[in-house]
């Protein structure tokens, strides 16, 4: 089958067996790859009510027919999983050389079932797989996992790994890959952790069929030129994606200390440009990327080297903590990176932590002696330890903010910046209707890459609860994560602003099948629906109540920087909802009605 | 005293706008963007040489002053 490795293989953790089976190309026609891939498997395989730690979950790593292909941001790949953030579907995306790797091993795909009895590693090289003992690596931060595999087999060699925090199964555990790269979100970490898997390691020598090779090669090169020939290349490399800081600081973006506000004052510390001159090295990328966005830095007051920090980490590790250092930025990544935990989620717990603090909830009898004042570098530090290994006041933190204001009451539930459970990665949205609303809907929770909407907010006014912004979120929605289901990275439209129709042929060439970007967005209005879902399945009374957002961003409005006093009114939010849910043709209660479901001829999937 | 603005294409799709502007020198970048019509709020980045400026830099004579828009966030 043309654009595919050809087989996928499942990893049966518990007996300790393996089954390669061929790409079904049904699958491969009707959800191309990636994350359409991963929820396909998710949905069809995955049973109601499964725990997300326990043996019935599965870890469904997909690529896409671009992946490990000369087209620019070649090396995305899907980690899916019933997500124990959450409780819902959990879609991680991933960057840098394992995806590539694992389709020269022959593989499309790689499902993690059941539990294995003791710590393992999974080791591939082309037809060779294993179940390795990973009792001396239990326990280990990744970056001496990784160390030590590229010590033993060689650089060709990929691997992703968890932590301590995914071993421990704290909550939003990410997986890493090349010193910097993550899996981060929903707690895909701590689903590898149960299993028992450290890490995976792959490497593989195998071509990918194509269907056309001189068409592939020549809508390859256009896509590699239009990048080259871009106006904002430059600095794009330059500051990849911490050119936004600044920015958000005066749009009212920037979360600080907890998201009570959007603007810093401290921001200029963590700006992109005092990065650069600070501490940034060189520029690193993922395979295949023309235009790297990953920023190599060295910290001289921690003598320390880390990839990053990237925006979502300043924001959250930053500001939202009152960090004005861009120096403890990178140390904080670069900790939570090691130990294997979420840095956005990690930020946001902290933060919430603090605000509790702030306000007298916390003491410090419950904080195990640490003064947790929005600032204090040292706790932040002690904080992240505490939390990737489970202990004292880390194992609260580590539930996520739903959980633990859940059980702290208080009121701090309406200062758990999360949605669905998954806390609100770094765009402060007290008042940005679109951003806002595109954070409701997310399919994993409160996360910004499916659709981001801020400048769109900016441009039509950011205020307005009006149908057409409702349909330029959903239209997203639609669109962007098909980047994530081709096995590509999005971000060479999204900031180079290439002309996205470039893609079509060379998907074409590659798979032997003609797509245009209308084909490819029913594909992802199908993905979208197939996850609301598996959410419904999996979520008792699931419906409009989890698409409610933070009450911060109705109830509380700042009362400094550029979002002085501006507040996104509830029922504003609602009329959001409402007009969602009509045009994605849901209920007034957010479930797919039977009519979309056909309309989608999803009948036998969600069946 | 003349300077110029190139907006980049991302600025350029957002706007429907051209790209290449000739601009006289010694105002601030907030005010050039105001003259030529574009909303200060949409541009996220602006760049001289090499380096990142905020909106209040005062333009110089021969200076390439280049702006970004962010469309589309990580």
């Amino acid at each position: 089958m043309n654009g595919y490795a050809g087989k996928i293989l499942r990893v049966n953790l518990t007996t300790g067996t393996f089954t390669k089976e061929p790409t079904p190309a049904d699958v491969a026609r009707d959800f191309i790859g990636g994350r359409g891939f991963g929820i396909y498997f998710l949905l069809k395989e995955v049973p109601k009510g499964a725990d997300p730690l326990g043996p019935e979950n599965k870890l469904i790593i997909s690529s896409g027919p671009i992946s490990g292909m000369m087209i620019p941001g070649g090396g995305k790949c899907d980690w899916t999983t019933k997500a124990p953030l959450t409780g819902g579907y959990a879609g991680a995306s991933m960057g840098g050389h394992f995806t590539a790797e694992m389709r020269y091993a022959g593989l499309d795909s790689i499902i993690l079932e059941g539990i294995s009895p003791k710590p393992v590693y999974l080791f591939i090289d082309n037809d060779r797989i294993e179940l390795r003992d990973a009792s001396g690596l239990w326990g280990k931060a990744t970056f001496e996992v990784e160390k030590q595999f590229k010590e033993k087999l060689g650089e060709e060699y990929q691997i992703a790994t968890i932590g301590p925090g995914g071993e421990n199964m704290v909550s939003y555990a990410c997986i890493n890959h090349d010193y910097g790269r993550q899996a981060g979100r929903g707690g895909v970490g701590a689903v590898m952790g149960s299993k028992k898997v450290k890490a995976i390691v792959l490497h593989g020598t195998k071509s990918i069929p194509v269907a056309d090779m001189q068409a592939y090669r020549k809508a390859g090169m256009a896509l590699y030129k239009a990048c080259k020939d871009a106006e904002g290349l430059k600095e794009w490399i330059r500051y990849g994606t911490t050119t936004v800081v600044d920015w958000c600081n005066q749009v009212g973006a920037l979360p600080t200390r907890n998201f009570s506000a959007g603007s810093f004052e401290g921001a200029e510390g963590i700006y992109g440009k005092t990065m650069r001159e600070k501490i940034v090295i060189t520029d690193k990328g993922c395979f295949g990327c023309p235009s790297p966005c990953g920023k190599y830095s060295r910290s001289k007051k921690y003598n320390s080297y880390v990839e990053g920090p990237e925006y979502e980490t300043i924001g959250l590790m930053g500001s939202n903590l009152g960090i004005d250092d861009i120096e403890v930025v990178a140390q904080a990544n670069l900790l939570c990176d090691d130990l294997g935990i979420d840095t956005i989620s990690a930020g946001n717990s902290i933060g919430w932590a603090m605000e509790c603090y702030q306000k007298g909830i916390f003491t410090k009898k419950d904080t195990d002696g640490l003064d947790l004042k929005f600032g204090n570098v040292e706790a932040i530090f002690t904080l992240i330890g505490k939390i990737a290994r489970k202990e004292g006041f880390g194992v609260l933190l580590g539930e996520g903010v739903k959980r633990a204001s859940k059980k702290i009451g208080q009121g701090t539930e309406k200062f758990a910046i999360h949605v669905k459970g998954m806390e609100q990665s770094a765009y402060a949205t007290h008042n940005a209707t679109a951003m806002l609303l595109a954070y409701m809907t997310c399919d994993v929770g409160a996360h910004h890459n499916r659709s981001w909407a801020i400048t769109y907010d900016l441009q039509v006014g950011r205020d307005l609860v009006v149908p057409e912004k409702v349909a330029r979120v959903i239209w997203l929605q639609n669109f962007r994560p098909m980047f994530d289901v081709i096995g590509g990275c999005r971000l060479q439209w999204v900031e180079l602003s290439i002309d996205r129709d470039l893609y079509v042929p060379a998907l074409e060439a590659i798979t032997g099948i003609h797509r245009s970007w209308e084909d490819l967005e029913k594909v992802g209005d199908r993905i979208w629906n197939m996850t609301r879902m598996f959410w419904a399945r999996e979520n008792d009374g699931f419906g409009r109540e989890w698409d409610l957002p933070p009450a911060r961003f109705y109830e509380d409005a700042p009362t400094t920087g550029a979002t002085k006093g501006q507040i996104t009114k509830l029922e504003d939010v609602n009329r959001l909802l409402d007009m969602y849910y009509e045009q994605r043709g849901w209920d007034s209660n957010g479930l797919p009605t039977l009519e979309t479901i056909e309309n989608l001829g999803l009948e036998a999937v969600v069946a | 005293m003349t300077a110029s603005i190139r907006l980049s294409d991302s600025l350029k799709n957002l706007l429907g706008s051209e790209g290449l502007f000739t601009i006289e020198a010694g105002h601030s970048v907030r005010e050039a963007i105001v003259s030529l019509g574009i909303n200060p709020d949409l541009v996220a980045v602006v760049s001289v040489g090499d380096e990142m400026q905020s909106k209040d830099y005062l333009i110089q004579e021969g200076d390439t002053v280049r702006l970004l828009a962010v469309i589309g966030g990580g």
